[in-house]
Formats: C-alpha cells, sequence, structure tokens
C-alpha cells in the first residue's frame, strides 16, 4: 500500500478520503515527487543520512518502480567523504542558502506576493492548506508535495470525474511552474558543477518533471 | 529661474500627470451586454484615467476582433469614483421619507438597526416579508452576496426580468427560451441586417462596428422603427413603421413570402411546428391522446405526402426524407368514434395571413406595400439577422410582434447558420457560480461530488424521458431548483402589494379581446396551480424591508411614484440601499449603505453569449471615504444579526416553506467556514469550477484573469441558461446561436419540439392569438394622441451615468422629451420650453427637444433620467401605468412555465397614451 507524505502542505479537511491506496503506475508518480520533495526541503540531517546510507537511491528506485514510462533513477549517492557541514555547505551553495532560498518560484519575481497568493489558491482549492511557517509556499519542495498529492489523490479517487480534475491539475501545475523553471534552475546549478547527490537531483528532477508532464499531457488526450 | 527650467519643469508636470504606478483590468457595467476590458491607471491610490483595453484575441481568421470594446461611458467611469453623487459613509434617514435628510452613522450603527429590523420581521412575519430586488448590474460578486444572504434567512428575492423586462417573451413562445444571441462577430456573417426594434448606434456602440464591416462586405442594412433613429442614418433602407404595428409589418412579409413562393418548404418542415395537424373542430392541436385512448397529451401529428398520419419525433427534426404536408385537409377517427377534419398549421397560417396582404398590412403599419415586398424579397434570399433590442418585450403586444418577425426567420430559413437568426439576450451560463450556491465547503473535491450528484439526477431523468434533450432536462433542473429557492417572479409582490392589481383590471387599458377581468383570470390561474411554488409572496404576507443592492425601483418601476411610494413603501418598515450613488431611490431609504465601485474592489461581470467572455475588474484603489463591498456588508451583517438575534433569543423561527431555521451559524456558513473571507478566493473558485465542468478553458483561474483580463468560454456549460443557446463553442470560430437545431436536428425546448409559431391553450385560442397576429395597441393610460416611445440614450444606459459630469456635459444634462416639428408647430412649442406629458395615469415635466427625425404622434423620453433631474421628482415612469398581458399568466402548458429569468408576466412601457402641453412657468420656476 502507498501513502503520502508532506511536509509542506496539511490537508484541511477532516473528512478528505482514504489515507493509503493500492500501489500502481500513478501512486509511482506520487512517490517519486514525494522522494525529490523530501530532497529539495531546506537542508537536514535526515537527507544526509538518506544519501550517505544511500536510501535515497533504494527510495527512488522503490518508488519509481510502477512508472508508466521509462526513466532512469541513476545513483544519487553521496560523494566520497562528504561530513553533513559539507552537504548543508554544498545545499546553500547551490540553492542560495541552507534554507533553499533558490528553490523559490518567485526567487527572480519582482511581483513576489502574487506567485504566492498564486500557489496558495492552488493549493487551497485542491483542498490543502499550507504550512508557511515551516518553508516558503512556493518552494520547490511544497511544489513536489503537491505533485506527489494530486497524484496520490488521482490514485485513490473513486470518481473518474475528480481523476480528471486530478490529472488536469497536475499538467496545469507542471506548466505553469515547473515545466519552465527547472531547467532553468538546471542549467544555473550545473555551472556551479555539483558534487553528488545534487548533480543527480537536479537532473533526475528536471528529466522526470518532463517526461511526467508529457506523460499527464497523452493521458488528457492533449 | 531660467526659461530651460520652466520648460523643463512643465514638461515634467504634463508627464507626471500622465504617468502611473499600478495598471490593472477593469470592467464597469453589463448594460448594454458588452463587459468591456479597460485598462485602468492609477497612481498614489488614485485612479487616473482608463483606456479601452483592445487586447482580445482573433477569433476567426477573416472576422473581424471584439477590439476595441468600449464607449465613451465606459471611458469616463473613473470620474464617477470621484463625483458628488458618491454615498461614501452609513447613512440614516432623519426626515420623513422623500425629504432627503440623512445623518452620518457608523457601521456597525447601521448593521445593528438593519439586524434589529431584520428579526421584528422574522418574528412578527416571517421572512417572506423580506424582499430583494435581484440584479445583475453590480457584477457578479454583488449580486451572489446578497442572494446568498437572502437565501440564508429565507428571504424573497425578485426575478431581476420580471422587474427590468428585458423579457423577449415572443421569443419564448415560440422557441422555448429568451435566450437566441450569437455571438456579436456573428453579424459579419449576415447578408441583410435588420435593424428592428433596436438602435444600435446609441445602445451598442462597442458593438456597432461589426454593422459597418458587414457592410463592407456587401451586407444590406435595414432600419424598422418609427422615427429616423442614429442607426436609420447609417443604414441602406429605412422602413418607416407606425409604432406598435411590427407585427402587422412583418405578418404581411410572411405573407408575400408565401404567396410567392419564396419560402424555404424543407426549412419549416423540419424547425418548426407549420406542418403539424390542427383540429379544425376546436382549433388544438391533433394529440394522441385524441386517437388513441391513454395516448400521449405531448405526442402531435403530420400528414406524409400520402395522407398517412405521421407521429412527430420527440428525440429529433431530422425528418429522415419523409416530406410532411403543409397544405389540405384530412378526416381522422378518432378515439370515441367522431370523425373530425384536421389541417395543417401552415395551412391555417397561409389562410390567416391573406389579411395581412400588403396593400392591407400598409394600412396598419404606414409601410408602402412596395417596400413590403421588397423587404420579403430580400429576407428570403438572403443570410439575415435581425439585431432586435429589448425594445418589442416592453410592448403590452410584444410577444405577437416578435412572433411574427420570427416567422419572417422561419419562412426564410434564417437561423442557426452563420449570419442569420435573432439577437436579443443570452447569458452565457458559469457553471463555477451556479455551483457556488450548492457548495457546502470550498474545492474541487465538493465540486466533483456536485457534478456527480447533477449527472445521476439528470440520468434518473433521462430514464423516465429518454427522449429529452440535454437543454430540455437542464429546463427540468431549474425547476426543482426553483421550487427550493427563494427567487420569485415580481408578478405577484406587485399584484397582491404593489397596488397593480387595481390598475390591472382596467379593461380601457388592456386587451380588448379579454372577456374577464384581470383578477378573474389571475384567480383562474392560481385555481390551476399554473404558478405552484412561486407564487409568492401571498396577499396575506405583506412586505415590511425591503433591500435595495445596486437597484432603483423608484427611477425603474412602471408606475411611478404613485405604485413605489404611495402604496409599497407605506407598507415597509425598513428600506435598506446598497449602492455606490445617490439614486432617487436612495433618496427615498431609510438607511443607506455605502458600496464600492469597480475599480475598489475584484468583481466580474455577468457573462453574456455577445462576447462571451468572462470579463473581471481588478482592484486599482481602494474604496472611498468607508464603502464596502456587498460582500463585506452582508458578511458584516451576518455577523450582526447571530448577535442581535442571540440577544433578542430568536432562535429559530419557521421559513416560507415551514422549514426551521437558525440564525447562529449565519457568517459561517456564508463563507463556507471561513474558505471565502477573500473575493479573489470566491473568483478563484468561480473560474476553477467553470474550468472543471468546461465551461472555461482548462487551467483557467483567476490569475489567468489577472493577467488577460478577460476569459472567453470554451462551452456552453451544464446549466439551462447557457444549453439554450444550443451552439458548439468553437476557440477559433464565431457562435452561432441555435447551430445544434439545425445542423444536429436537436428538438426545441417547447411543447411540441419545433420552433413553435401555434400555441393551442385556451386561454391563447380565446384571445385569437394562436398564430401571431396584429393587434392594436391598448391605450395605456387613456385616450391621448400621442404615443410615448422610449428607448437606452447613447450617454447613459438606465442612470449609472447620470451623474458623471463628463457624461452630462455631451448632452443638455438634464431629461429631454423629444417631438417631431411638425406637432410642436402644431402645439406651439419650442425647443428648449418645458412641457408638462400627462394622461389618466400621471404626468411629469420635461424640457422640449424638437427633431424632424421623430414621427408626428411620437414622442420620446430616453431612459435613465433619475426622477430627482425632474421638477417634483416626477420622472416618465408616472405616465406609465404598468400594464401586463393577461395570456402571460398561462403556465404548465408546455414550454409556457416559470424559469428564472424567462416566462413570467412582466410590465408594458412602450406606447404609453399621452399629451403634452407647455407647462406652467411659474410653477416650474418656484420649483427650481
Amino acid at each position: 500500500m502507498f501513502t503520502f507524505s508532506l511536509s509542506g502542505l496539511e490537508i484541511k479537511s477532516s473528512d478528505n478520503g482514504p489515507l493509503e491506496v493500492e500501489e500502481n503506475e500513478t501512486t509511482s508518480r506520487s512517490a517519486v515527487y514525494m522522494v525529490l520533495g523530501k530532497f529539495f526541503a531546506p537542508v537536514s540531517a535526515e537527507q544526509y543520512d538518506a544519501a550517505l546510507n544511500d536510501h535515497l537511491s533504494k527510495e527512488i528506485k522503490d518508488g519509481a518502480s510502477l512508472l508508466p514510462f521509462e526513466f532512469d533513477t541513476g545513483n544519487p549517492k553521496l560523494s566520497e567523504g562528504k561530513s553533513y557541514e559539507d552537504y548543508a555547505g554544498e545545499y546553500a551553495r547551490l540553492f542560495g542558502d541552507e534554507k533553499g532560498s533558490r528553490l523559490l518560484a518567485s526567487h527572480d519575481v519582482t511581483d513576489k506576493e502574487n506567485i504566492l497568493a498564486q500557489v496558495k489558491r492552488d493549493y487551497e482549492y485542491f483542498g490543502l492548506g499550507a504550512n508557511a511557517d515551516l518553508r516558503p509556499l512556493d518552494h520547490l519542495a511544497t511544489q513536489c508535495d503537491f505533485l506527489q498529492y494530486l497524484c496520490f489523490k488521482e490514485a485513490a479517487t473513486p470518481s473518474p470525474r475528480l481523476k480528471k480534475s486530478f490529472q488536469r491539475a497536475q499538467r496545469d501545475f507542471l506548466q505553469h511552474y515547473l515545466i519552465d523553471w527547472v531547467p532553468v534552475l538546471a542549467s544555473e546549478v550545473a555551472v556551479k558543477t555539483p558534487i553528488e547527490p545534487f548533480n543527480w537531483a537536479i537532473l533526475t528532477l528536471k528529466n522526470f518533471v518532463a517526461l511526467d508532464y508529457d506523460y499527464i499531457s497523452k493521458a488528457l488526450g492533449g | 529661474m531660467s526659461t530651460t527650467s520652466v520648460l523643463t519643469d512643465s514638461s515634467d508636470g504634463y508627464r507626471q500627470r500622465w504617468s502611473w504606478d499600478k495598471v490593472t483590468w477593469g470592467t464597469h457595467c453589463l448594460n448594454c451586454l458588452a463587459t468591456c476590458n479597460y485598462r485602468v491607471y492609477s497612481k498614489d491610490g488614485k485612479v487616473l484615467f482608463e483606456e479601452q483595453g483592445g487586447s482580445i484575441e482573433t477569433i476567426e481568421s477573416k472576422v473581424p476582433d471584439l477590439n476595441p470594446l468600449g464607449c465613451q461611458k465606459g471611458s469616463a467611469w473613473s470620474q464617477q469614483l470621484y463625483s458628488e453623487d458618491r454615498i461614501l459613509y452609513p447613512l440614516r434617514r432623519v426626515g420623513e421619507r422623500g425629504e432627503s435628510k440623512f445623518e452620518k452613522i457608523s457601521w456597525d450603527e447601521a448593521l445593528t438597526e438593519i439586524a434589529h429590523s431584520i428579526v421584528d420581521t422574522l418574528d412578527e412575519f416571517g421572512p417572506e416579508s423580506i424582499v430583494f430586488e435581484e440584479s445583475v448590474e453590480g457584477g457578479l460578486l454583488s449580486q451572489s452576496a446578497f442572494l446568498r444572504f437572502a437565501s440564508q434567512i429565507g428571504a424573497i428575492t425578485l426575478d431581476a426580468q420580471g422587474l427590468v423586462n428585458d423579457l423577449p417573451i415572443g421569443h419564448h413562445i415560440t422557441f422555448g427560451k429568451f435566450s437566441c444571441a450569437s455571438t456579436v462577430d456573428d453579424t459579419f456573417k449576415s447578408d441583410l441586417l435588420l435593424l428592428w426594434h433596436s438602435n444600435p448606434a446609441y445602445t451598442s456602440i462597442p458593438y456597432h462596428h461589426f454593422i459597418t464591416e458587414a457592410r463592407y462586405r456587401g451586407a444590406q442594412v435595414v432600419t424598422v422603427a418609427p422615427d429616423y433613429s442614429a442607426s436609420a442614418v447609417n443604414s441602406d433602407l429605412y422602413v418607416p413603421v407606425t409604432p406598435g404595428t411590427d407585427a402587422a409589418l412583418a405578418l404581411s412579409i410572411c405573407q408575400v413570402m408565401i404567396s410567392e413562393n419564396i419560402f424555404n418548404r424543407d426549412f419549416i418542415s423540419e424547425q418548426t411546428d407549420l406542418s403539424l395537424l390542427i383540429r379544425l373542430d376546436n382549433n388544438r392541436f391533433l394529440r394522441e391522446r385524441d386517437i388513441k385512448k391513454g395516448g400521449g397529451e405531448e405526442t402531435f401529428y403530420f400528414l406524409d405526402q400520402n395522407d398517412v398520419l405521421t407521429e412527430v419525433s420527440k428525440k429529433t427534426l431530422e425528418l429522415n426524407g419523409v416530406v410532411p404536408k403543409l397544405e389540405g385537409t384530412a378526416d381522422v377517427t378518432l378515439a370515441d368514434g367522431i370523425v373530425i377534419t384536421v389541417t395543417p398549421v401552415f395551412a391555417v397560417l397561409k389562410n390567416f395571413l391573406e389579411e395581412y396582404e400588403p396593400e392591407k398590412a400598409s394600412q396598419i403599419c404606414g409601410v408602402s406595400p412596395k417596400v413590403i415586398r421588397h423587404l420579403a424579397t430580400l429576407i428570403a434570399s438572403k443570410k439575415t439577422k435581425i439585431l432586435e433590442g429589448f425594445n418589442a418585450a416592453k410592448y403590452y403586444h410584444g410577444d405577437l410582434m416578435e412572433r411574427a418577425m420570427c416567422l419572417c426567420l422561419a419562412l426564410s430559413g434564417n437561423w442557426g447558420i452563420p449570419g442569420t437568426g435573432i439577437q436579443g439576450l443570452a447569458l452565457a451560463g458559469l457553471d463555477g457560480y451556479m455551483l457556488f450556491s450548492m457548495k457546502r465547503k470550498a474545492g474541487v473535491e465538493e465540486t466533483a461530488r456536485l457534478l456527480d450528484g447533477i449527472d445521476m439526477a439528470v440520468d434518473q431523468m433521462r430514464q423516465k424521458d429518454p427522449e429529452a434533450t440535454d437543454e430540455m432536462l437542464g429546463n427540468q433542473m431549474l425547476s426543482l431548483s426553483v421550487a427550493s429557492g427563494t427567487s420569485a417572479p415580481p408578478f405577484f409582490f406587485n399584484y397582491h402589494h404593489v397596488g397593480y392589481r387595481d390598475i390591472w383590471n382596467k379593461s380601457e387599458w388592456s386587451d380588448s379581446s379579454m372577456s374577464k377581468t384581470f383578477t378573474n383570470y389571475f384567480d383562474d390561474a392560481m385555481r390551476r396551480g399554473w404558478w405552484g411554488g412561486v407564487a409568492k409572496p401571498s396577499a396575506s404576507n405583506p412586505p415590511k424591508m425591503m433591500f435595495l443592492v445596486g437597484t432603483n425601483p423608484i427611477r425603474r418601476a412602471r408606475g411611478g411614484r404613485e405604485r413605489m411610494v404611495n402604496s409599497l413603501w407605506t407598507k415597509l418598515d425598513k428600506v435598506v440601499t446598497v449602492d455606490f450613488r445617490m439614486s432617487s431611490t436612495a433618496l427615498m431609504s431609510d438607511i443607506i449603505l455605502p458600496a464600492a465601485m469597480q475599480y475598489e474592489r475584484v468583481n466580474v461581470q455577468y457573462p453574456i453569449t455577445h462576447t462571451l467572455r468572462l470579463s473581471f475588474s481588478d482592484k486599482a484603489v481602494e474604496p472611498r471615504g468607508e464603502a464596502k463591498t456587498e460582500w463585506e456588508i452582508f458578511s458584516l451583517l451576518c455577523e450582526k444579526l447571530t448577535e442581535v438575534a442571540a440577544e433578542r433569543n430568536l432562535v429559530e423561527y419557521l421559513d416560507g416553506k415551514r422549514q426551521v431555521r437558525k440564525l447562529d451559524k449565519l457568517l459561517e456558513n456564508f463563507t463556507m467556514d471561513g474558505a471565502f473571507e477573500k473575493e479573489d478566493a470566491i473568483i478563484d473558485e468561480w473560474v476553477r469550477d467553470s474550468a472543471d465542468a468546461g465551461t472555461l478553458p482548462m487551467g483557467s483561474s483567476i490569475d489567468t484573469l489577472k493577467e488577460a483580463g478577460s476569459i472567453r468560454f470554451a462551452g456552453l456549460g451544464i446549466f439551462a441558461p447557457g444549453l439554450s443557446v444550443a451552439a458548439d463553442v468553437d476557440k477559433d470560430k464565431v457562435m452561432t446561436a441555435f447551430g445544434w437545431h439545425v445542423k444536429n436536428k436537436l428538438p426545441f425546448p417547447t411543447l411540441t419540439k419545433r420552433a413553435q409559431f401555434y400555441i393551442d391553450h385556451p386561454w391563447f385560442i380565446e384571445a385569437n392569438e394562436m398564430l401571431p397576429i396584429h393587434k392594436d395597441n391598448p391605450h395605456l393610460g387613456g385616450e391621448y394622441p400621442f404615443v410615448l416611445t422610449s428607448g437606452h440614450s447613447r450617454w447613459t444606459v438606465h442612470a449609472v451615468s447620470m451623474g458623471n459630469k463628463s457624461v452630462l456635459s455631451t448632452h443638455r444634462g438634464q431629461p429631454l422629451v423629444v417631438m417631431s416639428s411638425v406637432d410642436a408647430a402644431n402645439k406651439n412649442l419650442e425647443d428648449g420650453q418645458f412641457a408638462r406629458v400627462f394622461n389618466d395615469y400621471g404626468s411629469f415635466k420635461s424640457m422640449i427637444k424638437i427633431a424632424t427625425r421623430v414621427r408626428p404622434g411620437q414622442l420620446i423620453i430616453y431612459n435613465g433620467f433619475e426622477p430627482h433631474m425632474f421638477s417634483e421628482w416626477k420622472g416618465s415612469n408616472e405616465v406609465e401605468p404598468g400594464m401586463v398581458k393577461w395570456l402571460h399568466m398561462v403556465g404548465k402548458y408546455g414550454h409556457l412555465r416559470y424559469l428564472p429569468f424567462g416566462w413570467q408576466p412582466v410590465p408594458a412601457d412602450r406606447a404609453i397614451s399621452v399629451d403634452i402641453e407647455l407647462a406652467d412657468k411659474d410653477e416650474l420656476r418656484e420649483e427650481t
């Protein structure tokens, strides 16, 4: 069985449907967003441990096992001999600071308030409240959280209408934010010659977002 | 200071005047059905100016686009924000009603007083003694707020269509719906444009270019009007028709088409009821129950070419090669063995139309027989569109005029294909808005739950009625929701409580075919249950409190002060007006609450199919003074009412349906537990839900609107108002109404499932209105030599722009009665003098404007002047008795049944009988 795990978002309603669902290709997509979301969240010892002990590698492989498209999960192994301080320093070097200020959708946008309002409305329409105390609403990790949740809901709902709604939401959200922004981010990070698993993470995210967008667009007949 | 520096300062000053720090999208009103997009420029929290957006995408290649939507009223809107008639603070009346003495009070005082009045009324009389007027002018957020509040407390809301009477009831009789309008760019595809009962050069400024562009590509433009209007000036042919005789003209055109055999036989056989059989013994349709025991009431027949009785399909208009007979008779044996004779409607029509041979009709309508024949030939040979406004609808016999005009189109095969049809009003159904009132919580899952529920209900209805189209099932759904809602046609309110009963019973001002009193017919309709569920409030339920949110009955209501002030107002303990400007109604209110204007709040306009777009107005600046949006106002009132009810121990009460209601969680219910405290969130929900339902493009949200200003619809939606246009919505195609009927052969939502020109209801038979016929306009207001007509002016639609100094400066700035130079000479009246216009009902005084374009015998007073702009504060509605046509009380006959915004009795205000004389100068001077 698969269950979702949100860290930047919280469910608003008490009667929000099942909390776990049989694993399938849709939960597999959800799982990949979950792993990537956790990786890009503000740096923590937990992330370091996952990279150090190869849990990250296992998580992404397990998660992606039922994906409906070919996807190379790669090898997200921490570079040899790196301490937590090295790991956290690399995160901050690549992503602005240890909270990942470069990972905000509003990073280089003048009207930041507008972006924040937009993503908040996206989350709320789909029954989620934002835990802004934890990290900004437009943080890449939060956006991955949202996609994780939408995929889970798609898998969990018995309503064909709602399934379509969740699919459209995934496509629209990817199109609105990640599909353009992630490749730009990846290019910026690439020139900084990141160590592993950061190099892996950014390339994996870029590839996965493109493949998933393509997949969901086709599923919707577009 | 050097010369250089002076110049620099000067030029900087100029630049600063035209520099801004914020640009937002704005739209203003629904009045002319355009909902134009404007760019609004503001600086330091003040709106500087606006300009037309001009950013709407091209829809169809080689068809002109909608740009630049706008007119002089919209372009001067920002001046109204800062005009002197703005209401900036809550006000309480301190003098007698009408004295216009108010004191400034706090919001808390105002809301507390209103809440106590509501509790008093609920406690003593019940919620149906609290009445709201529905209105669409303030935009959807304004409407949504007060309708939601009214619904929470169980108050009555009066159907806006019944109040303003923009209801083309002849369309409804013919097509089973009033929504016939294509997108306005379809005008470009016409070969012949008939400007009939409309004056688009005045009233459709944003769309007028399509008429010119159609002419560039070779279309002919014909204006049919009593006066040589501004639109007639730009036409190829002007047809001067005697006021109120348009049915005779249209029927004569039909007569020529039939007699000269230039009508479209295939089209009428397929699309209309003209092939259906009529029993000559009782003038009713031949029904299945006539010839079979237990047969259906709504199954009809035609004869094929071999005289075989053939059942009319309810599922399709397709005839599958069968050619119905249009003439001749046949004998039919009824179930009880009696033999009767039947004949097609067409045969009856053909015979009947002999009364309208051009030479005869010309005696009625004043149009030369030669012109009538020419028009018939033109219409029969060209792709013809009638651009009709809401003028015919306001004649007592406007239904007959419209039915006859539709018959011209039927005989010439002119609907459902590009460039054809009749252009009236059509609402684009914004599904998200419709769903909002049904939602119990925010979000997509609730939307899906509701949509799944609607699907299930529709499936159940389809099982019972497998031949029904989506449109018909949508109407059934709407009927069910009406029964459980607060909306009611204002007819019953007016009859019981506003004093119209006595007026409507004046037989000398009514249709001469009435054999009984109006009240006799009313009682008959009630006894038969034709208006069950919506005939409210009852006579025993007097109105005690009225909320007027952006509406202005003192100006608008046919009947004027006599009905409103001297009758209705005397019954009301509290009148609350919510408005942004000091209207005549506000001046007569007990409490006035200041509303935010467009540009000071977010809003979307009621979408209509003319543009098929949802237009957005963003918040550019803070509301002036202490003005608030209607959503804020009614949220606060919810909170206050809960508090006051608790204080006064009003725990629960029964509503009009004997259901228990409580006031303890009003605000929570109003905002869906806080999800909709902010108005951005509401619009976002409507847009997302609409996108999810397929009405707007997928992925749309309020952010799409904030960026683009408007969104074109992607579909007609799932609800009846949208579906009634019956056309595909393609993103790269102009939309032509009724395509589903012509292309897909989907039946019409009428009794016969065809465009229905024959109504066999017993009352219609009694009135001899089975077929469209010309009837002389009753002498509304008495027998006088002039007819008073109206219409929207160029300077304002309704009264909204009447406080705008820029707009006022483009005309004389005061009410004008326009009369012909011939009549003025005969009456020794001069331009600029003040005249008294009067009849047996009332009178008003106005400055005279003499114009050669007005026909002798006609007086025109354009709509929109506030009563307080006239002497004695008596507006032109003082001479309008507000007569209602008795036949419109028919119900439960096929499609003749109440639907919101649809079929209902509405008051007439055109062609009022009046006389005119010079006003007493001394009297006027004294008043001044």
